[in-house]
């Protein structure tokens, strides 16, 4: 990280500096806020009460990690209410791989969901080991730790559930439909400022190198259970060296969305409405003192 | 499929039987027993193991210890002079364990 210089305390950083922050900020924390919010939906309806507690359990870390994300972008004033509970839904920026809605009964869905997300999630996590912001950088360690076992759900669910035809072609159909939304978890929330989240090394990967990586692990994996991406709807220039993916309609870390995160947000803030809330209860201690 | 499931709180403890989960094999049933069984106790280590290969015998087959008089076994039963510290513990111990199990057994009875 030798050439890139520390940044500053965030009530230090310039305007400049403090966008490109933030939107990383958001990328990560909108991403893991919804996904977990999507997985809960899995709660009583799992296949067996086993998978039930693993894969709820694996929300809680995600809307934990979120917890992280959200507090540190609490550091400029914003309380937590408004960035999750009454913020604009045109205003987030998550991935639209994480707020599509699932078919009742799909399990071969969340499965894939997870495997795709988080692999993408541990390749984002290790370009912010050597964050130049240190409150993202001493974050991402205890992020970590929890990943591993995420990704080896997914894939000993995966590896199962694709041994016989039937789940496998199961499995196919999630890949068609997912594939091109999970190439949007690259995608950039705005050109300029992801640039200038790389010349700031708040991040030491690009997004197009770490969309390759992902690539190349995902790819040969899920062709070594059986499956294949050729149905996938893939950009037509199937080339990771490509900036402009031609990705769904909606990308999501641009702030465009499915129609269907509409619904989702609505749904999840209903409580917060209907009992005319102003904040959040925090019952937890501040990250910073944990 | 059923796992039986040992936790084990920290390390050079025993590990304890907390239970068990359904599980196709052996794999997924360590990754089920981490959440199911782990997540909220001290743990240090976690053992599974298919249900049926536990063997079982009960006081329905058996009369543990045996029903005649097996006093000779018990360190106290050879008091007759003062004993050395290690021996003193190691008797309490015993007296210890005597007064629990014929506690056991009235309290069956």
């Amino acid at each position: 990280m030798a050439a890139v210089e520390e940044l500053s305390e965030p009530g230090e950083l310039t305007a400049e500096e403090r966008e490109a922050v933030q939107h990383q900020l958001f990328r990560l924390a909108d991403d893991e806020f919804v996904v977990a919010e999507r997985y809960t939906e899995w709660q009583v309806k799992a296949p067996t009460l086993e998978s039930d507690l693993a894969f709820s359990n694996i929300a809680q870390d995600e809307l934990g990690h979120a917890r992280l994300w959200y507090d540190l972008l609490q550091d400029w004033g914003a309380e937590e209410s408004e960035l999750i509970w009454e913020r604009d839904p045109s205003e987030w920026r998550h991935s639209t791989l994480v707020e599509l809605p699932f078919d009742e009964g799909d399990w071969a869905d969340p499965v894939l969901r997870s495997y795709l997300y988080d692999v993408a999630e541990d390749i984002q996590l290790r370009a912010l080991q050597d964050s130049s912001y240190p409150r993202i950088r001493d974050r991402v360690g205890k992020i970590l730790g929890e990943e591993d076992y995420h990704r080896e759900h997914a894939a000993n669910w995966l590896e199962r559930l694709c041994e016989e035809d039937e789940s496998r072609e199961r499995v196919q159909a999630a890949l068609d439909r997912l594939f091109p939304y999970a190439l949007t978890l690259f995608a950039p929330t705005d050109e300029e400022v992801e640039d200038r989240i790389d010349d700031l090394g708040i991040r030491t990967e690009p997004l197009v190198t770490m969309r390759e990586e992902w690539l190349d692990e995902v790819v040969p994996y899920l062709e070594s259970l059986g499956l294949s991406i050729d149905d996938a709807e893939l950009p037509e220039q199937y080339d990771v060296h490509h900036n402009q993916f031609d990705l769904p309609d909606a990308v999501g870390r641009d702030q465009s969305h499915t129609d269907d995160w509409y619904d989702l947000q609505e749904d999840f803030t209903h409580s917060y409405r209907e009992l005319g809330r102003t904040s959040a209860e925090r019952i937890m201690k501040d990250p910073d003192d944990e | 499929m059923i796992w039986e499931v040992f936790r084990q709180e920290k390390s050079g403890d025993y590990h304890k039987h907390c239970g068990n989960v359904h599980a196709p094999d052996r794999e997924m049933a360590l990754l089920f027993a981490e959440v199911q069984h782990g997540r909220r106790k001290p743990t240090n280590s976690l053992w599974v193991t298919p249900q049926k290969e536990i063997g079982e015998v009960d006081t329905e087959d058996t009369a543990f210890g045996g029903t005649t008089d097996k006093s000779y076994r018990w360190a106290m039963t050879y008091n007759f002079e003062a004993a050395a510290s290690e021996v003193e513990e190691s008797e309490s111990e015993q007296a210890t364990a005597d007064r629990e199990r014929k506690a056991q057994i009235e309290g069956g009875s």
